[in-house]
């Protein structure tokens, strides 16, 4: 039945279509902290338009169950692996290690930046997600603050090198120059996530 | 070049392939064009470690000489490569030998590849034939792929891709590079193309080429420079398609 084959494009497929949505949602709506206290809580109103019915499902269905499994399986993978790249030191697979190593940060990252935001304080607690109570948990905690720029550039690297692999594993890319030029782009891409996310999270700092 | 100059070897051993590995060092007088195979030829003749101990010859396998019949590989300055085309001129000193452990250890140096025959066996790495053509009448390899066929056939089994992917080892169940693009020359022969969905499933199950992670070592380290990530995202296309066949059934 090849399931192998089956479970591991899905997990590709998880990972770029389903995580890479999400990556870019929290960026762009993260970003908005950027104008302040009102621009960001009207992004979140902006959501909340959603019924809540669709949005829990859509929480479910597009967020939950991809990332379980691609967490979950992408653990299998992971531990497939013996990461050599102190002794086969290119730059691709620097890359594959950090892949990895990546993964098992946001593995931590995303059980407690879940677990604590999403299901202890906005499920449990009832709590409104608002710019004031991110200001006060980042601005109150730079330990947090610095976790949370740390699990968002392990996830916008794993998501942008992904994006060169996924073109691998999918036979997009064939040669080495397309694979060049798509990792290049991607790297680049990386890039200007990482500095749009430095940029929102020292405005909590900067506007207090 | 001063006659009495010697070049330092430290050499990872092992007894048998159960017993603990231990290192030993050796020098061995230098001469222009030495290369590893040679110098453990002269620590075979004179197996004597620097501090004066006779022990036994360390143990290393060797056929061509010549860069084409794989036997040679091993772990040299930490990276897998053929002993017999490693000149000493062009390695740092002391070099450090070591047996690929991606493989089973045999003794010292030598290993058991035959893991690779396996998975070979595996892809159907044969074209299937009863009988025999006379020229005329056999059919003919592509001119457009026949450049490509020969490059991957030009793949000695030697291992060193296997050495280097960290996807390949007791931790999984991956066949490795070499054997995985093995299928692929053998889609594009003439005969053999018509097992292509065969050999594609195959890869298809466990410990295929779905367990490329894509590090792309194995082209870095290729001794015979098969364009190994070319053809495997080419495989990865061909199975894309496969799987395309089998759900539409068509
Ligand atoms: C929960 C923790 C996570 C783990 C354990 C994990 C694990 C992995 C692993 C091991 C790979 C390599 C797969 C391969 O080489 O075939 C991978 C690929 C990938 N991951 Fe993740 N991941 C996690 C979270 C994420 C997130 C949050 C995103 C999106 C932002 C993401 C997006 C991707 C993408 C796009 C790929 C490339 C797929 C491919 O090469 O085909 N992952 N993941
Ligand atoms: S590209 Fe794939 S086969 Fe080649 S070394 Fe990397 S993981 Fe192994
Ligand atoms: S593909 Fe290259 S490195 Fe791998 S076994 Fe064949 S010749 Fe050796
Ligand atoms: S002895 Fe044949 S490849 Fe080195």
């Amino acid at each position: 039945m090849n399931t192998a084959f089956y479970l591991r494009r899905l997990h590709s497929l998880a990972g770029l279509v389903c995580l890479g949505a999400v990556l870019f949602e929290h960026i762009f709506t993260n970003s908005m902290a950027l104008g302040g206290a009102k621009a960001l809580d009207g992004a979140l109103a902006m959501m909340e338009l959603i019924p809540p019915l669709i949005f829990l499902a859509l929480e479910i269905g597009a967020i939950g169950v991809p990332l379980l499994f691609h967490g979950i399986y992408g653990i299998y993978i992971a531990l497939e692996a013996n990461n050599n790249p102190g002794r086969f030191g290119y730059t691709r697979n620097w890359c594959f290690a950090l892949q990895r190593w990546t993964a098992w940060f946001l593995v931590f990252f995303l059980i407690w930046h879940i677990g604590y935001l999403r299901i202890f304080e906005k499920g449990m607690n009832g709590t409104h997600i608002s710019y004031d109570l991110l200001q006060s948990l980042f601005v109150g905690s730079p330990i947090t603050a610095c976790l949370y720029v740390l699990g968002m550039f392990a996830a916008i690297f794993h998501f942008c090198n992904g994006i060169t692999t996924f073109c691998m594993t999918w036979g997009i890319t064939k040669g080495p120059r397309s694979q060049k030029v798509v990792s290049v782009l991607s790297m680049l891409l990386c890039a200007g996530l990482c500095l749009v996310t430095l940029a929102f999270m020292s405005s909590y700092f900067l506007m207090v | 070049m001063s006659d009495n100059q010697k070049v330092r070897f430290i050499i990872e051993r092992q007894d048998s392939p159960d017993s603990k590995p231990y290192t030993e060092e050796f020098d061995v007088d230098y001469r222009p064009g030495l290369n590893v195979v040679a110098a453990l030829m002269e620590i075979q003749q004179n197996p004597v470690t620097v501090d004066g101990k006779k022990v036994a010859p360390v143990v290393w396998e060797c056929n061509c000489l010549e860069k084409v019949c794989g036997a040679c590989m091993m772990v040299i300055n930490g990276k897998a490569r053929q002993a017999c085309c490693a000149l000493i001129d062009e390695l740092k000193q002391p070099i450090r030998l070591a047996p690929a452990r991606t493989f089973p250890v045999v003794r010292d140096l030598m290993v058991d590849r035959s893991v690779m025959f396996e998975s070979l066996k595996k892809i159907q790495g044969w074209v299937e034939i009863d009988g025999s053509f006379d020229s005329v009448d056999a059919p003919r390899q592509n001119p457009y792929t026949a450049q490509v066929a020969y490059e991957i056939s030009h793949c000695m089994t030697c291992g060193c891709c296997l050495e280097a992917c960290p996807n390949v080892g007791p931790q999984s169940d991956f066949i490795g590079p070499a054997p995985t693009v093995q299928a692929y020359l053998f889609n594009l022969h003439p005969i053999g193309k018509y097992d292509a969905p065969k050999r594609l499933e195959a890869l298809m199950q466990k410990g295929g080429i779905t367990s490329c992670g894509n590090s792309q070592n194995c082209v870095e380290v290729c001794p015979k420079s098969i364009k190994l990530t070319t053809y495997l995202a080419q495989l990865n296309r061909d199975v894309n398609k496969q799987a395309l066949r089998n759900i539409f059934n068509v």
